[in-house]
C-alpha cells in the first residue's frame, strides 16, 4: 500500500484529475468502513454468502483503497490506519464491540476506541482460570457447574445464529424471484458503474460544481497544476479563443468546459447536463449513482408526467423545495428521464427555468413582478437516447455528454460474476458473444441470462445463445444503415475458435432476409426508405443485361404505392406489414458485395424548393402558375431569360436601353421570388448562386446553362437589394401617406406651440433656438 | 410584372387573341345572368386561366383583380390540421386541392362551405354569389370528387364552381354532368404567330416570321411556353435573326437524348 502512497505523491496531475471523486470517495468513506466491518463479522461466522459482488477492476480501484492511506482526508485517517491494517492481518481490531466472544477497550491518544478481540488463547488462559475455580465448584457455590451453563449458552447462540442464517437465506431466495436481476445487480457505487470512466468523471465534475451554491462549501484549492490550467482558460475569453477551440480535442473541450468559471449567483455556467445514448448503457443508472454520491436527493421525472402544467409543477416542486420531515434532508437532484419523448412545450418550461434569472434581475430593478419566482439552484440532469429536434434549444444550454459504448470485457467481467453468484456456468467466449448480439446493452444482456436461468438453463454455451432469439433489441439504426445494409451482401464474418458456426453470409439467404426484413420492420419509416432505394437503385452494380431486376424492382415500386395508397386513404392499417418487403426484395435483386455510394433521397428537396418559391411569388402571378407548368414550362426558360448579356462596366455607365433591359430583368426576378446568394467555394473563391431552384431543371449530362459573369451577379445581386429597399419603402409610406404629410409641412410639433415651416431657398428657415426636449 | 408572358396577358374577354367566338358567347353567358357551374378544359398553354379571370373580371368588375395570398388551415375530422394557401379576391376564391394530397375532400367541402355561407350583403349591386375556382381538378381524389356532387348542389344559391383541368377524362360523370363544360383548344401555328408579333411589337421589336413560327413549332402550340421561348430569344440574340437557334427546356432535351441513346446503334465504345 506504500506504493500507491509514493505514487500518489508524484503524480499531482492524477489528483488534480481525480480530485472530485476523490472528495466523493472521502465522503462515502464511512459506508467503506461499514463493509469492511461486515466482511469482518461474516468472517467470524464461517459464513460463505456474500453481500455485494466485488466491482470490475478500474481505475478507480487502486485510488480508492490508496486514499484510506494517502492522508488526502486527515480526520478519518487514523481510525482507517487502524482498522485496514489489521484487517488485513487478524481480524481482531474492531470498531464497533463483537458480537460475541469478549473483548478489550483500547482508546488512543485522538480520541478513537477501538475494541481488540480477546483472541483464543486468552480465551482459554481465562477457562483454564475459571476451571481453577471450576475445581473449587464442588465447594457448591453453584447448582449446575458453571462450565455446563457456559456450554449450554454457547449452544444456544448457535442455534438462534444458524435460524437467523437460514431466515436471511429464506428471505434471498424469496428476493431472487421477485426482483429482477437488472434491478438486483444493478451498481450501487460509483466504483461499481460499468459506463466509461471519463463519461463518468465529467458527469461527476459537473455536479461537484454545484457544491458551492447547492451545500454552500467553496470548491477545494486546486493543486498548483491544475490552478495554471485554469488561468489559462481564464485568459482565454480575451483572446479570440475561437481559433484556440478548434485545435483541441473533444475530451479537451469538455475538461474545458468543465473548468468554466461559475456565475454570478455561482452556479456552474450549464444548469443542465443531458446525457444522450442508446438504450442500456447505464444512463439512469449513472444519473442516479452520482447525485447520490455527490450528497443530493433524487427526483425523477419520467414518461408518465409530461404535460406541460405537470412537468412545470414537478420541476419547481424538485427544484425550490425540500423535504422537511424524515430524515431525507439532503438537498434535490432533478432527473429527466426520457426527455426525447417530452413534448416541445415542455422543454420550453425547462429553458425558462434555467434562464430565470434574467427575470428576476429585471423584475429586481423594474417592478418587482416576478418576486416569486426564484433562481434555479439545483442541478437538473436530463437523459434522452437521440437529439429529437424539440432539444434543439436545450442543447445550446446543456452539458452535453454522449455515451460511448460499454466496454465489452468490463461487461463479461460483470456478467461472469453475476453467473457465478447466480450458479450458473458459462464461459467468456459465451458471454463475449451475448454481449455482441446485444450490442453491449448491459439491460439486455442481464434479462437474457435471468431468462435463460428461469428456464432452467444452468449450463451455457454459444450456441445457445446464438439459437435463441430473446436479446435482440428492437433498435432504430437510421435510414442510411437500412439502404447500406439493403443494397450490400453481408461479409462472411470469420471467428476464430469456433468452427461450428455457420456463416450468416452469402449462404443464409433465410437469414439474410430476415435480418433485412427485421431491419427495414424496425426503421418505420417506410416512405422515405422506398424513396431513397427508388433514388439509388439505379446507380447499383448489377450484372443483368436483359434488365428482368428493374423491372421487378418497378413492378414491387408500384406494388408498394398501391399499397401505401390503399393504407392512406381506408386507413386500412394492417396493410402496413407488407411494406418493408420491399426492401428485401431490393436487397435480393440488387445487392453487391461492393460498398455502394448512396446519395439522400433530393425530390424532397426539390419539391420544398419550388414549394418556397411559389409561396412568395405575388398572387397577381402565382393564379396564373400552378407548380406543374412552372416545373415544364416557365423555369428552365425563364433562367435562360435572367441571363442577358450585361457588359462588364459600372451601371452608372449603360445606355439608356441596358438600364431598361437590367431593370426588366430585376423586376422579373424579384416577381418570381429569385434571388442570388453569396458562397464561397472550397478553393475560396466566391460566387454567385442562384438559390434553390437551378437544381430542379439540372439533368446530368446535358451541357451547363450559360451563366452570368461573376461581375454581372454582383450587380444584378446589389442593384437587387436597392429595389427591394425602394419597394419596401413606398409601401411603408402608401401605407400612411399622411403621418408622412403632416411630419414634413408646417404644423406644430409635438404639443409645444413650436412651428416648423420651411422655406425653400432660404437660409432663415427656421430662426428660433429649439431644443429637442421642448418639443417633446 | 415585367415576363412578357405576365405583362401581356388580355384582362378582358374583348382582348383575347384567339377563339373570339367562344369569348362572345361567354360574355353573352355573364350578361344573362343566369350562370352556371364551369368546366373548363384543355391542354397546357392553351388559356385557360387567363379565360376564366376575363370571365370573373366580366362578372364582377377590376375588383377581382385584387388578389391576396391566404394562409388557411383546416382540421379534419381525424384532428389533423391541413395547412394550405389559396389566393382570393373579394368575389371568388382559388384553391389548388391536389396541395392538400389525401385530405382534399375536407379541404374542399369546408372552403366551399365557408365560402357560401357569407352571403353577399348588397345583392342588388353585385352578384349574389361567389365564385370557388378550382384548379386541378382532375388530380382530385374520386373521394372528393363525390364529396363535391352534393356540394355543388346544396350551395348552388350563394356560390358557382369553376373547374380548371387539363382532361375530363379524370373528372367523374356526374360532375361533368353538373356543370357547363367549356373546352379550351390550342391556338393554332398562325395564331401563335400573331401573338408573337403582337408582343414583339408591343415591345419595340422586330420579328422574322419564319423565326415566329419555329418558336411556335417548337413550344407545340403551348402559347405560355411560345412566349417565354420568345423572350429567351430575345435575351440571347438581337436583333432576331430567322434561323437563330430557339432555346428549349432541358427535360425536353433530356428525354430526347435518352430517347436516342436508346435506339442507336449498341456499340463495345458505349
Amino acid at each position: 500500500m506504500d506504493e500507491y502512497d509514493e505514487m500518489f505523491g508524484i503524480e499531482d496531475e492524477f489528483e488534480a484529475q481525480f480530485a472530485d471523486e476523490l472528495e466523493v470517495m472521502a465522503e462515502m468513506e464511512p459506508k467503506a468502513k461499514r463493509q469492511k466491518q461486515d466482511t469482518v463479522v461474516k468472517k467470524l461466522f464461517g459464513t460463505t454468502q456474500t453481500d455485494g459482488i466485488t466491482p470490475p477492476s478500474s481505475p478507480e480501484r487502486p485510488t480508492a483503497s490508496s486514499l484510506d492511506i494517502s492522508g488526502f482526508d486527515p480526520i478519518p485517517e487514523t481510525p482507517i490506519r487502524l482498522t485496514a491494517v489489521p484487517t488485513q492481518g487478524s481480524s481482531n481490531v474492531l470498531k464497533r464491540p463483537p458480537l460475541e466472544g469478549d473483548y478489550i477497550t483500547v482508546t488512543d491518544t485522538v480520541g478513537t476506541r477501538v475494541y481488540l478481540r480477546q483472541r483464543e488463547e486468552a480465551g482459554e488462559k481465562v477457562e483454564e482460570s475459571r476451571i481453577v475455580p471450576d475445581a473449587f465448584g464442588a465447594l457448591g457455590l453453584l447448582a449446575v457447574p458453571i462450565r455446563k451453563l457456559r456450554e449450554h449458552e454457547a449452544e444456544k447462540q448457535i442455534l438462534e445464529e444458524s435460524q437467523r442464517l437460514t431466515d436471511l437465506l429464506a428471505e434471498n431466495s424469496e428476493e431472487m424471484c421477485s426482483r429482477l436481476w437488472v434491478d438486483r445487480f444493478s451498481p450501487r457505487h460509483y466504483t461499481e458503474l460499468l459506463s466509461d470512466d471519463f463519461t463518468n468523471r465529467c458527469l461527476l465534475k459537473w455536479l461537484k460544481s454545484w457544491d458551492t451554491v447547492v451545500f454552500g462549501r467553496e470548491r477545494k484549492a486546486r493543486p498548483v497544476h491544475s490552478q495554471q490550467t485554469s488561468k489559462q482558460i481564464s485568459f482565454k475569453p480575451n483572446q479570440p479563443n475561437q481559433n484556440a477551440n478548434r485545435f483541441k480535442s473533444k475530451v479537451e473541450m469538455t475538461e474545458e468546459l468543465l473548468e468554466a468559471e461559475l456565475d454570478q449567483y455561482k452556479r456552474p455556467k450549464f444548469k443542465v447536463a443531458l446525457l444522450s445514448g442508446p438504450p442500456g448503457l447505464g444512463k439512469t443508472t449513472l444519473a442516479h449513482v452520482i447525485a447520490n454520491h455527490a450528497g443530493y436527493n433524487v427526483v425523477e421525472i419520467n414518461a408518465d408526467d409530461r404535460s406541460a402544467e405537470v412537468f412545470q409543477k414537478r420541476i419547481d416542486t424538485a427544484t425550490q423545495m425540500k423535504s422537511v420531515l424524515g430524515a431525507n434532508e439532503r438537498p434535490n437532484c432533478l432527473v429527466i428521464d426520457e426527455i426525447d419523448g417530452a413534448p416541445a412545450a415542455a422543454i420550453n418550461i425547462l429553458l425558462a427555468t434555467i434562464n430565470r434569472k434574467d427575470g428576476q434581475k429585471e423584475g429586481e430593478t423594474a417592478k418587482k413582478k416576478k418576486k416569486k419566482e426564484s433562481i434555479l439552484l439545483r442541478p437538473i440532469i436530463c437523459i434522452c437516447n437521440d437529439y429529437v429536434p424539440a432539444l434543439r434549444p436545450l442543447r445550446q444550454q446543456a452539458f452535453l455528454l454522449t455515451f460511448p459504448q460499454t466496454q465489452p470485457s468490463r461487461l463479461v467481467q460483470r456478467l461472469a460474476e453475476i453467473a457465478v453468484h447466480q450458479g450458473m456456468k458459462a464461459d467468456t467466449g459465451t458471454l463475449m458473444s451475448l454481449c455482441e448480439k446485444t450490442d453491449n446493452d448491459i439491460r439486455s444482456c442481464i434479462n437474457t441470462l435471468q431468462f435463460l436461468f428461469g428456464r432452467g438453463h444452468k449450463q451455457l454455451d454459444s450456441r445457445m445463445i446464438q439459437s435463441i432469439s430473446v436479446g435482440q433489441k428492437d433498435q432504430n439504426k437510421g435510414l442510411f444503415h437500412l439502404w447500406q445494409e439493403t443494397f450490400q451482401l453481408p461479409r462472411v464474418k470469420k471467428r476464430i475458435g469456433e468452427g461450428f458456426e455457420e456463416t450468416p453470409g452469402l449462404g443464409g439467404g433465410t437469414q439474410r432476409f430476415q435480418h433485412i426484413l427485421h431491419l427495414a420492420s424496425s426503421s418505420g419509416e417506410y416512405d422515405k426508405a422506398a424513396q431513397g432505394l427508388y433514388e439509388n437503385y439505379l446507380s447499383m452494380r448489377v450484372r443483368d443485361p436483359n434488365l428482368h431486376n428493374v423491372c421487378e424492382a418497378l413492378e414491387w415500386l408500384s406494388f408498394s404505392d398501391r399499397l401505401n395508397q390503399v393504407i392512406l386513404h381506408g386507413q386500412n392499417f394492417s396493410l402496413m406489414r407488407y411494406l418493408p418487403f420491399l426492401s428485401v426484395t431490393f436487397h435480393f435483386l440488387f445487392a453487391h458485395s461492393h460498398v455502394p455510394r448512396l446519395s439522400y433521397p433530393h425530390s424532397q428537396h426539390e419539391k420544398n424548393a419550388l414549394s418556397t418559391m411559389l409561396s412568395d411569388i405575388p398572387a397577381s402571378i402565382r393564379t396564373r402558375i400552378s407548380q406543374l407548368n412552372l416545373t415544364l414550362d416557365i423555369l428552365s426558360l425563364l433562367l435562360e431569360v435572367i441571363c442577358p448579356k450585361l457588359r462588364p462596366v459600372n451601371p452608372q455607365l449603360f445606355s439608356s436601353r441596358e438600364k431598361e433591359q437590367l431593370k426588366e430583368l430585376i423586376d422579373t426576378m424579384l416577381a418570381y421570388n429569385l434571388s442570388y446568394r453569396q458562397d464561397r467555394t472550397p478553393e475560396g473563391q466566391y460566387t454567385y448562386v442562384l438559390e434553390r431552384v437551378e437544381d430542379v431543371v439540372k439533368f446530368p449530362g446535358l451541357p451547363p446553362r450559360r451563366q452570368l459573369t461573376y461581375q454581372a451577379k454582383q450587380t444584378v445581386s446589389r442593384e437587387m437589394e436597392q429595389e427591394k429597399m425602394r419597394r419596401a419603402e413606398q409601401l411603408l409610406q402608401r401605407r400612411n401617406p399622411e403621418k408622412n404629410v403632416v411630419e414634413a409641412m408646417g404644423t406644430a410639433v409635438g404639443n409645444s406651440d413650436v412651428w416648423f415651416r420651411f422655406n425653400e431657398g432660404m437660409s432663415n428657415a427656421v430662426r428660433r433656438n429649439v431644443y429637442i426636449r421642448e418639443l417633446l | 410584372m415585367s415576363l412578357w408572358v405576365d405583362k401581356y396577358r388580355p384582362n378582358s374577354l374583348a382582348k383575347l387573341d384567339y377563339h373570339r367566338e367562344q369569348a362572345a358567347q361567354l360574355k353573352n353567358l355573364v350578361q344573362c345572368g343566369d350562370f352556371p357551374h364551369l368546366l373548363v378544359y384543355g391542354p397546357s398553354g392553351s388559356g385557360k386561366k387567363t379565360r376564366i379571370m376575363c370571365l370573373l373580371r366580366e362578372l364582377y368588375g377590376a375588383g377581382v383583380e385584387k388578389l391576396r395570398i391566404e394562409h388557411q388551415s383546416i382540421v379534419a375530422p381525424s384532428k389533423k390540421k391541413i395547412e394550405i394557401n389559396t389566393i382570393a379576391s373579394n368575389y371568388h376564391l382559388e384553391v389548388n386541392p391536389s396541395d392538400a394530397g389525401n385530405q382534399d375532400r375536407v379541404v374542399i367541402q369546408e372552403l366551399i362551405k365557408t365560402v357560401a355561407q357569407s352571403q353577399q350583403i348588397q345583392s342588388n349591386t353585385q352578384r349574389d354569389f361567389k365564385v370557388v375556382l378550382l384548379t386541378e381538378v382532375d388530380r382530385l381524389t374520386k373521394d372528393a370528387q363525390h364529396a363535391l356532387r352534393r356540394t355543388m348542389e346544396k350551395y348552388m344559391s350563394t356560390c358557382r364552381l369553376i373547374l380548371c383541368c387539363n382532361s375530363t377524362s379524370k373528372v367523374i360523370g356526374p360532375i361533368r354532368s353538373r356543370c357547363l363544360a367549356v373546352r379550351v383548344p390550342l391556338p393554332s401555328t398562325e395564331e401563335v404567330c400573331s401573338v408573337l408579333a403582337a408582343v414583339c411589337k408591343k415591345e419595340g421589336l422586330l420579328l422574322p416570321p419564319e423565326l415566329a413560327k419555329q418558336i411556335s413549332e417548337k413550344s407545340g402550340r403551348n402559347l405560355r411556353k411560345a412566349i417565354l421561348m420568345c423572350e429567351a430569344c430575345r435575351v440571347q440574340q438581337y436583333p432576331f435573326s430567322a434561323d437563330q437557334d430557339v432555346p428549349e427546356t432541358d427535360w425536353e432535351v433530356y428525354l430526347r437524348e435518352t430517347a436516342n441513346a436508346i435506339v442507336s446503334q449498341q456499340s463495345p465504345q458505349r
